[in-house]
């Protein structure tokens, strides 16, 4: 069946429907199998990294270690650090459902390259198998930002990290690139920028930073792996190299890979949030361009993670006011949700328990966040356990909280089922205690001088860290719950019918789970799509729920 | 004339061959439209540039030996 | 079918009109991205310099000017050939479109040829090399041996692309393959500009 709609202005090269499995579930070009591919492969990095954050808890029960040697330790958290951000989070935020959620949302029929966005998925498990393969030869020790020269001294895993962080961020760029040009051309008529739903908004702000950040990172893997297998000096002191220079490439990177980790989980906010209050938005425009004002501002303050690397005091000083000043297109969003949310009439479903959640753990994290761009308090808390506890405030308070939010709003548009509110609660409340428990008592150990990324600690420290590693043990039973309903639930789910929750954007227009064209008719769109006591801003979507055929024309 | 001299003539004769080449087509692009034709521009430009370097190290004003 | 008229061509048909101008985006983002990776190696490079060695390092000589600048002259002629070659298609000269072409890709060998001189000089003669010579080695071999394959991998792109338009793949309407050449290869020109100021000129 060829699928042409007469058109209103759009680029129309679908592909015809595949057939057979192979074609239809694994080299597929569709761009929702290709997001659930990503989301289930970033499950199964996400299973894996988080039993090596359990090892790692393990580990910490007892001041004097035991359980692993030190050097496993060392590649231990380095795996678990480099997994989770680079196998989980980022994949998960912008391939899984900015794949599967935003052709639809802006009214495309696919992204704009299929093809690059197969080869972009697929090159993700390969580099994630490379990844975790480095534990057979000697996985890398210094964390997962790598420092050298201790990263020039590592095993030969070391350059199998470079190769496979590598791989991950070609997959990052190709995505980024597809993403931009998808939503920069792919538009339906009428869906202006200032009328796109934020979640496509938060994936808008990502795609640049996606392209450009990691791009930067590629040629500082690039050289670690010249250095490390052909001896080209660009880190080695001794060689006339400098260390710093790493520190400068990786974190111009991976600064901004902050907020393409939390940029999209931001804009699943923006949707859960305003749906569960039935309430429009609460400043629209400000929530836009303070996305984009948090990617831009984002590459201008990469050496706030080098006040202690000897860097000139003349420029550390810009470099705080500057992430004091990220502070606030970040607080924009968060009083603008609050504001959302105020006189609405909230539901509090788990996704949106969860979006609750987020707003207070992610305000948390972000607190401390300025805390530590300031450079008197980062000079003392520099490489404590300080740094572990904003982090995971802001990565699993935050993203991650973000993607359960997103995976219990978006399973019934995957599946057309519910995933089992009962148990998704249960999720909830055992998750928030179990990552309170575990995370927030690091703040004090962190303000009392633990070193982080060390085997063994002063015994004045154990009992708190015993309490840590019991609530993780929480959050991992949490976590299994969360597994078990959702591989249930995709069989055995309730029924969930086309639009379960109200809402208002395109993808809940059409069935459930979406046909591969999506739509039947391009629609076209004249307003937001936040105002939920008006009728829905869009025409031509009144077939998508018939029976009619799809409309056909001539290639 | 040894090597270096034949070099040194080739590249200025190459550089402002370039140079006027590249000026007289960005000049007749000047008012063409189209997002390729916007970076065809941009480069071109910056090829013109490119040519008076190498015309200029070929004069042995800029560069070190 | 719906008609347009793209800029510089005839009139085509929507379809292909749309799914250019996503090329073309795509494409200048590969670009972009291509810069990035550059610039963070030109950033490493300056910053490595600036580390307080003096440039050059003591016990290296630099390459030799005269031929970087012959050398560049005729990569930046193979620019201007190229941009002829382009407007010669789109008005259907096609003999001296394929003759622009030709003298392209000779002049993107030439280039090549005139970096292998100038490596074999450097290392024959004076003794520098990419992983034995510090920081001199590794950023001038490094940046300079990227931009080589980049034009390794230009010449063959063109060299596809002729073959293709001699087999008719191209029109004077559809010529997309060949702006994306064009817009390739002035790319690597441009870039050159950078790097043959940064390391022969300063």
């Amino acid at each position: 069946m060829s699928v042409i709609a007469e058109h209103g202005g759009i680029a129309e090269h679908i592909h015809p429907e595949p057939q057979g499995f192979v074609r239809k579930y694994i080299f597929s070009l569709d761009h929702k199998i290709i997001g659930i591919q990503y989301i289930i492969t970033a499950f199964v990095f996400f299973v894996l990294a988080g039993c090596l954050a359990e090892l790692i808890r393990i580990q910490l029960m007892n001041a004097n270690g035991g359980f692993l040697t030190p050097d496993v330790y060392d590649e231990v958290y380095s795996i678990h650090g480099s997994a989770m951000v680079w196998l989980v989070v980022i994949p998960i935020l912008t391939g899984g459902f900015g794949n599967f959620v935003m052709p639809v949302q802006i009214g495309a029929r696919d992204v704009a390259f299929p093809w690059l966005n197969m080869i972009s998925f697929w090159i993700f498990p390969i580099a994630g198998l490379m990844l975790f393969s480095s534990f057979l030869m000697g996985a890398p020790v210094a964390g997962w930002t790598e420092y050298p020269p201790m990263s020039l001294q590592g095993g030969a895993g070391t350059s199998m990290w470079c190769a496979a962080i590598f791989l991950v961020g070609v997959s990052s760029t190709l995505t980024g690139m597809n993403f931009l040009v998808t939503m920069l051309k792919m538009r339906a008529p009428g869906m202006t920028f200032t009328r796109m739903p934020l979640f496509c908004w938060g994936q808008f702000a990502t795609a640049p930073l996606l392209m450009i950040a990691t791009t930067a990172l590629a040629a500082a893997l690039a050289a670690l792996f010249m250095e490390r297998q052909f001896g080209v000096p660009f880190y080695d002191p001794t060689k006339g190299g400098s260390p710093v220079l790493w520190q400068h490439m990786f974190w111009f990177y991976s600064h901004p890979a902050v907020y393409i980790m939390i940029l999209p989980a931001f804009g699943i906010m923006s949707e859960v949030i305003s749906v569960f209050s039935r309430k429009p938005i609460f400043g629209y425009r400000l929530i836009a361009f303070s996305s984009a004002a948090i990617a831009l501002s984002g590459f201008m303050v990469w050496a706030h993670h080098m006040f202690t690397s000897g860097i000139a005091p003349y420029m550390q000083l810009p470099y705080m006011v500057l992430t004091f000043v990220i502070a606030v297109p970040t607080g924009v969003k968060i009083f603008s949700w609050l504001a959302t949310m105020w006189g609405g009439k909230i539901h509090l479903t788990t996704s949106m328990l969860f979006a609750i959640g987020f707003l207070v753990l992610f305000t948390f994290g972000g607190i401390s966040g300025v805390f530590l761009a300031a450079i008197p308090f980062d000079l003392h808390v520099h490489g404590t356990y300080f740094i572990p506890a904003h982090l995971h405030f802001v990565l699993v308070g935050g993203s991650l909280m973000g993607v359960f939010s997103g995976m219990y709003y978006w399973f019934p548009k995957m599946t057309g089922r519910y995933m089992s509110e009962l148990w998704g609660r249960a999720h909830f409340v055992l998750f928030t205690i179990g990552f309170i428990g575990t995370f927030l008592p690091m703040h004090y150990l962190g303000a009392q001088g633990m070193p982080r990324r060390v085997a063994t600690y002063d015994i004045q420290f154990q009992g708190i860290n015993q309490f840590e590693s019991i609530c993780s043990f929480i959050m991992t039973a949490a976590i299994l719950i969360f597994f078990i309903n959702m591989i249930y639930s995709i069989r055995n789910g309730k029924p969930a019918g086309h639009n379960p929750w109200g809402a208002r954007t395109l993808e809940w227009q059409i069935p459930s789970p979406p046909p591969y064209y999506n739509f039947k008719r391009i629609p076209s769109v004249y307003g937001l799509p936040y105002d939920f006591t008006e009728p829905l801003p869009y025409k031509h979507l009144e077939e998508e729920l018939s029976d009619t055929p799809v409309a056909v024309g001539a290639h | 004339m040894n090597l270096v001299q034949i070099e040194h003539i080739l590249a200025v004769i190459g550089g402002i061959a370039v140079f006027l080449v590249a000026s007289v087509a960005l000049r007749n692009d000047w008012k063409t439209p189209g997002m390729d034709n916007q970076v065809f521009k941009l480069m071109l430009g910056l090829l013109a540039l490119g040519g008076v370097l190498a015309a200029l190290t070929g004069f042995g004003v800029i560069g070190k030996a | 079918m719906a008609v347009v008229s793209i800029p510089g061509g005839g009139e085509v048909d929507q379809l292909y009109a749309e799914t250019r101008e996503l090329r073309l985006q795509g494409f200048l983002l590969f670009l972009v991205s291509d810069i990035v990776l550059f610039s963070s190696f030109i950033f490493a490079y300056l910053y490595l310099r600036n580390s307080g060695q003096g440039w050059p390092p003591p016990g290296i000589t630099r390459p030799s000017i005269s031929l970087a600048a012959l050398n560049s002259a005729v990569l930046f002629g193979s620019g201007a050939t190229m941009h002829y070659a382009l407007e010669n298609f789109k008005r259907g000269n096609f003999s001296r479109y394929a003759s622009l072409m030709l003298c392209t890709i000779v002049l993107g060998i030439l280039f090549l040829c005139g970096q292998a001189i100038e490596y074999t000089t450097l290392y024959v003669h004076d003794h520098v090399s990419w992983a034995g010579s510090g920081i001199f080695g590794a950023s001038f071999f490094t940046l300079t041996g990227m931009h080589g394959f980049h034009v390794f991998c230009g010449v063959c792109y063109l060299i596809v692309l002729l073959l293709q338009s001699v087999h008719g793949v191209y029109d004077k309407n559809k010529y997309f393959g060949l702006t994306a050449g064009t817009l390739y290869w002035h790319f690597v020109d441009v870039i050159w500009v950078v790097l043959f100021s940064i390391f022969y000129l300063v």
